[in-house]
């Protein structure tokens, strides 16, 4: 809102520089966003927040500035003379929807078009509207002076000068001033002559009873319209005037008779026509005042301060309430009735609160009222960041909406672009696009992680989980003058997934080969993560094919859902008093055996001192035969009650030596 | 027997005199050896073997002869063990002079992770509300219209819904992604509908239909809300100084100034003393600093007291006066975690947090 300082002082005598001007209505809540100067006069630019539609006008600033600095508030000048026929013989209205009009006012002008005398072109042009006539100039000029907006018809396309305000009816057309022919509908509200709609309710006139040059009479519009008709009617239209952002937001009921009196003022005062006798007005719902009951201990409980009675007095009638006394200091306030945001008590404890001024308010913390912290799954998060930090890991962090994939995803009614219309439900494709991203400046070696949420498709709402994504491609580390580092490949990610769950307490998670991995994986190389048996995640190298950037190494992701309550607090055990003993047992196998079917074998053959299976070597070249594969795995024996002999020991492992034959696999020693 | 006492004596010093002249072309450990075994050995050692013939010599001259070998045996002893611990020196040093590395050459560095920006600042924003004794809360991103909205005293159509264009979900009129962490607030005290002390923040991604240099389609919030008997405005203003300081320290002047959000009442905007032109609004060259608009302040978050309505919204929902008006009252605030990391960092474009750039992300320490 622009508000020029010239004008501002036509209604209240302030003398402060425009800029200290400024930072004085910002802390009164209207905040200063610009100031131009130009050597002659200031305009301050200023941030009305939406509730405040009584301060988008000159004179409402007026009212602040002159309860900020004390200053007598003048009122605006109505005079005018009528002269003529009664404007009642001429013009009339019927306000047949009052929940789209509680009220209507209606003055007949007699005019002399043509342009505005140089004052009021230039005031315009500060407001930044373009000067049109002198009858359109005035409706604007008197909007951007006190608020209210108006209508010009020409009197002459008013058919009979008989118009009714009412709903539109379904199939009806309107050709608006700003050119453009709207289909109507019954959620629109327009002003209507006999012959069909002039002009839209509230937001803006229509092209055939404009005013020309060839107008002599016209009929003025000065309504109040309900704010939810205006705001429902502009936004089915699509359209957002200087009128409708007024109406909607609540104008004054009070404005319609205070505008057409000052728009007949200055028609006289500018000698551009003569206004006939009569006010036609027509109130289809009354609006009284609202009244508000206002407690000295409200104003504490809420600002935390007394505030001097007689303060709170001043600034209440500065502001136009209606003030009296009640008992223990209470007030029965009546509101101003362009202060259609008013409706609580704690409604006038902010204006009390922004006038008697924030700075007035002394600091203070609330007293302690118990612990906080953090819950046991953010810590846990926390710790996640850590040790992948620790891993190497560089966090990265994705917008949660992605292409469509054609699964049953989660979609946007109304997203910003195709490629963001559905919501994330794994967090690979991010860390894809961030290889990507980084691999088209030469950037190809990288290890980056993402924990977000991830969602999926629910009953009644989608579900949210937890996630977390790795990527790592390239080369494991930086390249050092010691020798060339090796690329990340499989058992890295398996590795850091390893260590996270172990440093969580988080197990046991079963990696296994899995049967129908998604086609962006490279099939031999990767794994569904299984917690008691359900699906938690996948992990594995990328499908040659589906590499993106043409990377050097490989390209690793890992998509975990790590959902659920942390695990309790670990439990001390007494440290093992007899000695452990380990033995060697090197095995082969087809290729194809999975190490971990082997030492399941083993664990569950070797009785329960065997305490740990361990593969500490493959090989497969020769001598080892081609198709086949040498593991050497130790098996560790261990006792919590006494020492094991060599005797148990043996036994246990020619045990394992007879089950692993009988299910044919080669022992080569132990 | 004096014939053989002189000899003898002749034979100590000529065996000096080799000694001292064998002695200085020892240059290695066998070389010293040999020298030992000839002169010293046990069985063939030529001190040895006079000191065998002692036996041979009167008695009044023995102890004289005896002294005298003995003082060369111990001389020799000596200087053997010298040289040799010479040579042993010298060898060392020359293993060391061969086993040096070149100390300016870069080191063998671990890989080495980092954190995102924001979640550093996030995590240190959650750090100082925590040592006020604030516990963290967490609520789903998809959530509903009375959550984000209604309950938030934004009923439909009301103005303030256009300040926050929004993300609904295809086939729903009511779900959506949050515009803010207030709806935090709601969820909060609805499932803590016990005696009302609450003290909570939630951090946590928003969406809004927007998408510029200022403006991302995803951002980040951290909502705080306290309630309970007593909360007042002056409570507002002190924890909002208070963490404000920790974050960027005291000698950055603070603004409280009114505003407004449906849900709170009366509504205070917070502005920060401008880093750019130090609050002057001005720069140094006496050119207006853009960064402020020359008001000397930039905004930083909005708060303000709990709105009643929020309060009755809340209790209507749970079908009792839980949070009544006339008891308890409560302040919320709600801070751009970007705009904090923007601001402590110098970072001028908000889209380079979600770029997942190495070269803007490694810039951090993380």
């Amino acid at each position: 809102m622009k508000l020029p300082v010239s004008w501002l002082r036509e209604y209240v005598a302030v003398e402060v520089e425009p800029r200290k001007l400024g930072e004085d209505l910002t802390m009164a809540g209207l905040a200063l966003e610009g100031l131009e100067s130009d050597g002659k006069d200031a305009v301050l630019d200023l941030d009305v927040t939406t509730n405040r539609v009584d301060a988008m006008n000159v004179y409402g600033l007026a009212r602040e500035v002159s309860v900020i600095y004390g200053l007598p508030l003048k009122p605006l000048d109505l005079s005018f003379t009528e002269k003529g026929a009664p404007a009642s013989g001429a013009f009339d209205v019927t306000i047949e929807a009052a929940d789209l009009c509680p009220r209507f006012c209606g003055r007949v002008l007699d005019v002399r078009m043509g342009p505005s005398p140089a004052w009021l072109r230039d005031r315009l042009e500060q407001m930044g509207v373009r000067p049109i006539s002198n009858v359109v100039d005035l409706t604007n000029y008197v909007m951007l002076e006190m608020g209210q907006p108006s209508h010009a018809f020409d009197l002459a396309k008013v058919p009979q000068g008989r118009l009714s305000v009412r709903w539109a009816r379904e199939g009806e057309r309107l050709a608006t001033l700003d050119g453009v022919e709207r289909a109507l509908h019954p959620r629109v509200g327009v002003v209507a002559g006999a012959t069909g709609p002039l002009a839209l309710a509230g937001i803006m006139g229509g092209a055939s009873s404009e005013v020309s040059d060839d107008t002599r009479t016209v009929a003025l519009e000065a309504a109040y319209w309900e704010p939810l008709a205006i705001r429902r009617a502009a936004r089915s239209l699509g359209m957002h005037t200087e009128a409708s952002h007024r109406f909607e937001r609540g104008a004054d009921p009070e404005g319609t008779v205070v505008a057409t009196a000052r728009i007949a003022h200055l028609l006289e005062k500018i000698g551009a026509g003569t206004t006939r006798p009569g006010l036609i007005d027509r109130v289809a719902a009354p609006k009284p005042r609202r009244t508000v009951s206002l407690r000295p201990s409200r104003v504490r409980a809420v600002l935390g301060i007394d505030v001097p009675a007689d303060k709170t007095k001043t600034i209440l009638t500065g502001l136009g309430f209606g003030v009296k006394a009640e008992d223990a200091g209470t007030l029965r306030l009546e509101a101003p009735t362009w202060r259609s945001d008013i409706a609580r008590e704690d409604d006038v404890v902010e204006e009390i609160g922004r006038h008697y001024g924030l700075d007035e308010i002394p600091s203070s913390l609330p007293p302690a009222a118990a612990v906080g912290g953090l819950r046991p799954t953010q810590a846990e998060e926390r710790t996640i960041r850590e040790i992948l930090v620790g891993a190497g890991c560089t966090e990265v962090v994705n917008y949660a909406f992605e292409a469509p994939t054609g699964g049953d995803g989660v979609v946007l009614a109304n997203p910003l672009a195709e490629d963001q219309s559905v919501l994330r439900s794994s967090l690979v494709p991010g860390l894809l696009r961030a290889y990507d991203e980084n691999a088209r400046h030469g950037r190809k070696d990288l290890a980056i992680f993402e924990i977000g949420r991830v969602f999926k498709a629910g009953t009644s709402r989608p579900r949210e989980e937890r996630h977390l994504g790795i990527l790592l491609a390239g080369s494991e580390r930086k390249r050092h003058w010691s020798g060339k580092p090796r690329d990340f490949d499989f058992y890295d990610l398996k590795g850091i997934l390893e260590l996270l769950l172990e440093r969580l307490g988080r197990g046991p998670l079963e990696v296994a080969r899995a049967e129908n991995v998604p086609s962006f994986l490279h099939p031999g190389q990767s794994a569904q993560i299984l917690r008691d048996g359900k699906k938690v995640g996948l992990l594995g190298a990328l499908r040659l094919t589906s590499r993106p950037g043409g990377a050097s190494g490989g390209v690793m992701t890992l998509d975990l859902d790590f959902g659920g309550e942390p695990p309790p607090r670990d439990r001390f055990r007494a440290l093992p008093r007899f000695p452990a003993v380990e033995r060697d047992l090197s095995i082969v196998v087809d290729a194809g055996t999975a190490a971990e079917d082997v030492a399941r074998r083993i664990r569950e053959a070797g009785g329960s001192a065997l305490v740990a299976v361990t593969v500490m070597d493959r090989y497969d070249r020769p001598p080892v035969p081609a198709g086949k594969v040498s593991l050497l795995l130790s098996l560790r024996y261990e006792d919590r009650e006494r020492t094991l002999t060599g005797e148990e020991v043996q036994g246990s492992l020619d045990e394992v030596v007879r089950k692993l034959r009988a299910a044919g696999f080669d022992i080569r020693g132990e | 027997m004096a014939d053989s006492e002189n000899e003898l004596r002749e034979k100590v010093r000529e065996l000096r005199e080799e000694f001292d002249k064998l002695l200085p072309d020892a240059r290695d450990l066998a070389v010293l050896q040999s020298l030992r075994d000839r002169f010293l050995g046990r069985k063939s050692g030529e001190v040895t073997a006079l000191m065998k013939g002692l036996g041979q010599v009167a008695a009044e001259a023995k102890r004289d002869l005896g002294q005298a070998l003995n003082t060369l045996k111990n001389d020799m002893t000596a200087r053997l063990d010298e040289a040799r611990a010479l040579i042993e020196t010298e060898a060392q040093q020359q293993v060391l002079t061969r086993d040096r590395v070149d100390v300016t050459l870069p080191g063998r560095r671990p890989p080495r992770g980092r954190r995102h920006p924001l979640t550093v600042t996030r995590e240190e924003l959650e750090d100082v509300f925590i040592a006020m004794g604030y516990e963290v809360y967490e609520g789903p991103e998809v959530d509903d219209d009375f959550h984000c909205f209604e309950a938030l005293n934004m009923p439909p159509d009301h103005p303030a819904r256009d300040m926050q264009d929004t993300f609904y979900l295809k086939g729903s009129k009511d779900l959506l992604l949050r515009t803010h962490t207030s709806t935090a607030q709601i969820r909060y005290m609805l499932e803590n509908a016990h005696p009302p002390h609450v003290r909570i923040i939630c951090p946590g991604k928003v969406f809004r239909r927007d998408s510029d240099i200022t403006h991302s389609p995803m951002f980040q919030q951290i909502e705080g809300l306290v309630v309970g008997p007593g909360i007042t405005l002056g409570h507002l203003k002190g924890t909002i100084e208070a963490f404000v300081h920790v974050l960027f320290g005291a000698e950055r002047a603070v603004r409280f100034r009114p505003s407004y959000f449906p849900y709170t009442e009366p509504s205070v905007e917070v502005d920060l003393g401008c880093a750019v032109c130090f609050g002057k609004g001005v720069l140094p060259s006496g050119e207006p600093c853009r960064v402020c608009k020359q008001t000397g302040f930039v905004e930083i978050l909005g708060s303000g007291m709990m709105n009643p309505a929020v309060f009755e919204a809340v209790n209507a929902r749970l079908g009792k006066t839980v949070y009544d008006p006339e008891v308890v009252t409560g302040f919320a605030f709600g801070l751009g975690i970007e705009r904090v990391a923007m601001m402590r960092h110098g970072i001028d474009d908000i889209r380079l947090f979600y770029g997942d750039d190495l070269r803007f992300l490694e810039q951090f320490r993380g």
